[in-house]
């Protein structure tokens, strides 16, 4: 329990002990910090195992001042260091039971199948798509793997990789609680160091705003294809439509001036594209500003043609935009639209 | 004479088949979390966000409406007749769709034609990029659903039958297979667990379903050893999943290719040679280990691009976008579709090869009509073949008159 203070069991037990958290002792609040700080100095927490009764209840304790900073940096590295901690911690049991047995823990559909070596476990392939969609290596693709009969067959490298996924999901879970809340004094103050560790920490990395003007030669190929052919007339299926336009709004070209692109078409609808292009930036309606599909849903749809290198590097049409002008800024002049 | 305008008559057809057949309305499950949504003949507009506790009220709005088309949602709702963002969205079905577009067929220069919507130039076959006379992009398509763009539509349907069955373990009990009543196939999943799927999840379904990012090195195409003594090892014929899918195609498509369609993946000219003189021993050596290795001069890069093309011919040709959207609207089964006037059918999984769509989605079984048939290619309808016509008045049995009608090939003269 000490080992995965995440799994209900442990919850449980916690619970039974019936802590409150104006009385916990200072050895489990000083754990709870030390594993916030190593979240977001190492960006893994360590795998010591004090006491059990300390490990145990450190962690709830940990997730309590996490979610009281409402900040999702923070809720976000952290959920990582502590599946990860759990990653090496499943990787170093030699009891495959044990591994089931936390699997368990999360209602997987999992079994021992050590018929197919190198494979040691079969997953019902509707638990491995929630995991394995957020990893992007090739390696993970549902196509790239060995499936029978609703099952995925993975190593136990995979099966621990994707059971790291699974406790940072669940952690995120337990994180999202809206807002800020008070805690005792005592505790708050450790929150408070731990924030301010974190915003030393982050030092540079500020939010990346994209410059005013629009640079055309930044466009990934997708976006610079569809943006040329529209400007000559050629119709875009929806999807691509979708993401030319969300990409154009996100990388800060007006309303109107999309809407303007759309005009050369032999279809054009003024009403129709304004307010289509005003659905997207988040004008109308539900009042959320839609950005562009990923890389993979373009490749999935057919608008992903060609790619160059920087194209293998990013995972996001707006993310190759960024690079691609950090790269453009050192040398000028270039195009703006 | 009295001519009568086809619209009007179509629709007419259209009533009289839902007044006839109200108990043939079949609804879906749980049908009062479903939105749906009819295509109208005369304004041809699409009236969404609609609701019913029961099928009864569905079969008396088919009655009032009259629509060419009817749609439900592959999705569940709480509050199926609210706005897309009210709605509450509770699950979706997992749904395929399979359609003759989406796949190159010969006949298509027969019976597919393209109008520019801009000069009037018009032509035959697939639809160009640009049009030759004014560089326009925007056209008029009439496709066809004829026997041979049918037959690869239920090929298709047939892999991804297979895939879905051994791959992802469903039962023919959660699985649906209907034919649209146009040009293609439905495949639906029901059940509770695929319900919860996300668009993430279903992309990666598509994705293996089309073999998108496929990569042979993980399915056992690789060298093994050191440097003088590598060794090349492939899938086998039954390995599961993707593997034996590989192997499979591998070998189906080094049966019968020719030096030009080797050239076409990109293999260099000794290489083809080499297969060509080899393919004897090629053939044998599925008996043992597979062809990975068994002639020389043919390396791990050149089996990877073959068993590229393998992996192809065995993926199922899917439209990517419908199986993506857990919003979608879908045709409702034992409706009639607005351009044949054929309906939409169930095609019984274990016989999908004896199924015969142009015989089972036939609606309208009883009477003639006089019509102007302006350009219709041949067709089969039952046991019937008809045309081709070219500027001809003909009287045709409903069905078959009702198929041009929709399509805009004939007009009527006179009912019987």
């Amino acid at each position: 329990m000490a080992k995965y203070p995440f799994t209900n069991e442990a919850a449980e037990h916690v619970r039974e002990l019936d802590l409150k958290i104006e009385d916990m002792s200072e050895p489990i609040l000083t754990r709870a910090e030390q594993r916030i700080e190593e979240a977001l100095l190492y960006a893994e927490v360590s795998t010591q195992l004090p006491k059990d009764e300390i490990e145990i209840a450190s962690f709830p304790v940990a997730v309590m001042m996490v979610a009281s900073t409402a900040d999702t940096l923070i809720k976000g590295r952290y959920a990582l260091a502590e599946a990860k901690r759990a990653y090496k911690l499943l990787n170093e049991e030699q009891d495959k039971n044990k591994i089931l047995e936390i699997a368990g823990a999360f209602n997987w559909k999992i079994r021992l199948a050590d018929k197919r070596p190198p494979y040691e476990f079969a997953l019902s392939f509707m638990d491995y798509l929630k995991n394995a969609t957020r990893l992007q290596a090739k390696e993970w693709k549902l196509v790239n793997r060995v499936v029978a009969n609703g099952e995925v067959y993975l190593t136990k490298d995979d099966t621990t990789r994707l059971l790291e996924e699974e406790v940072r999901r669940h952690i995120e879970k337990k994180l999202d609680v809206k807002g800020k809340f008070a805690l005792p004094e005592n505790v708050a103050k450790r929150v408070e160091r731990l924030e301010q560790l974190s915003v030393k920490h982050r030092g540079k990395i500020q939010f990346e705003e994209l410059p005013e003007g629009i640079v055309i030669s930044a466009f990934p190929p997708c976006i610079k294809d569809m943006y040329n052919g529209l400007s000559s007339g050629h119709h875009l299926s929806h999807i691509g439509r979708f993401a030319l336009t969300s990409f154009l709004i996100n990388a800060g070209m007006t309303t109107e001036n999309v809407v303007n692109l759309y005009r050369s078409l032999s279809d054009f609808n003024e009403r129709l594209t304004r307010y289509q292009v005003e659905h997207i930036a988040g004008g109308r309606g539900s009042r959320t500003r839609y950005i562009p599909p990923r890389c993979s849903t373009l490749r999935t749809h057919g608008v992903c043609t060609r790619m160059d290198e920087i194209c293998k590097g990013i995972r996001h049409p707006l993310a190759y935009y960024r690079r691609k002008l950090r790269t453009i800024e050192t040398k000028a002049p270039v195009e703006r639209a | 004479m009295k001519t009568i305008e086809t619209k009007t008559f179509v629709r007419n057809k259209f009533l009289e088949y839902y007044e006839k057949h109200p108990s043939s309305i079949q609804p879906p499950t749980q049908i009062e979390k479903r939105e749906f949504g009819f295509l109208l003949f005369k304004e041809r507009v699409m009236i969404r966000h609609k609701g019913f506790k029961n099928v009864d009220d569905l079969a008396k709005t088919l009655k009032t409406l009259v629509p060419s088309d009817v749609y439900y949602s592959s999705a569940y709702y709480e509050k199926p007749e609210e706005e897309m963002g009210e709605k509450g969205w509770l699950g979706a079905d997992l749904i395929f769709d399979i359609d003759a577009d989406h796949i190159r067929t010969p006949c298509a220069k027969i019976h597919d034609k393209w109008t520019c919507s801009n000069c009037g130039t018009a032509g035959k076959g697939v639809v160009p990029e640009k049009c030759p006379a004014c560089g326009e992009q925007r056209f008029d398509e009439k496709t066809w659903p004829c026997e041979v763009c049918l037959e690869s539509a239920k090929a298709e349907t047939v892999k991804l039958l297979d895939m879905l069955t051994r791959d992802f373990g469903f039962s023919s009990k959660e699985m649906s297979v209907s034919f649209s009543g146009h040009r293609g196939y439905h495949l639906h999943v029901e059940s509770r667990e695929v319900q919860a799927l996300d668009s993430m999840a279903r992309k990666e379904i598509v994705d293996y379903i089309v073999g998108i990012g496929l990569e042979t090195s993980f399915h056992g195409l690789e060298e093994r050893g050191q440097k003088k003594s590598r060794v090349l090892f492939g899938p086998g014929l039954d390995d599961s999943g993707w593997r034996g899918r590989i192997a499979r195609g591998t070998y189906e498509f080094l049966l019968t290719a020719t030096s030009e369609e080797l050239g076409e993946i990109g293999l260099k000219k000794k290489v083809v040679d080499t297969l060509i003189q080899h393919k004897e021993t090629i053939l044998e050596s599925w008996k043992e280990k597979g062809p990975w290795g068994a002639v020389k001069d043919v390396g791990v890069e050149s089996w990877r691009k073959i068993a590229q093309r393998g992996a192809e011919m065995r993926s199922a040709k899917i439209d990517t976008v419908v199986t993506t959207d857990i919003h979608r609207l879908i045709r409702l089964i034992n409706t009639l579709h607005g351009k044949t006037g054929l309906k939409k059918i169930e095609v019984p999984i274990t016989d999908i090869e004896q199924f015969d769509p142009l015989k089972s989605a036939v609606a309208f079984k009883e009477g003639t009509v006089k019509v102007l048939i302006s350009d219709a290619p041949e067709f089969r309808l039952e046991d019937q073949t008809y045309g081709p016509y070219k500027n001809r008045e003909v009287e045709l049995p409903t069905a078959a008159a009702l198929i041009l009608l929709c399509k805009g090939m004939a007009e009527v003269k006179e009912e019987k």
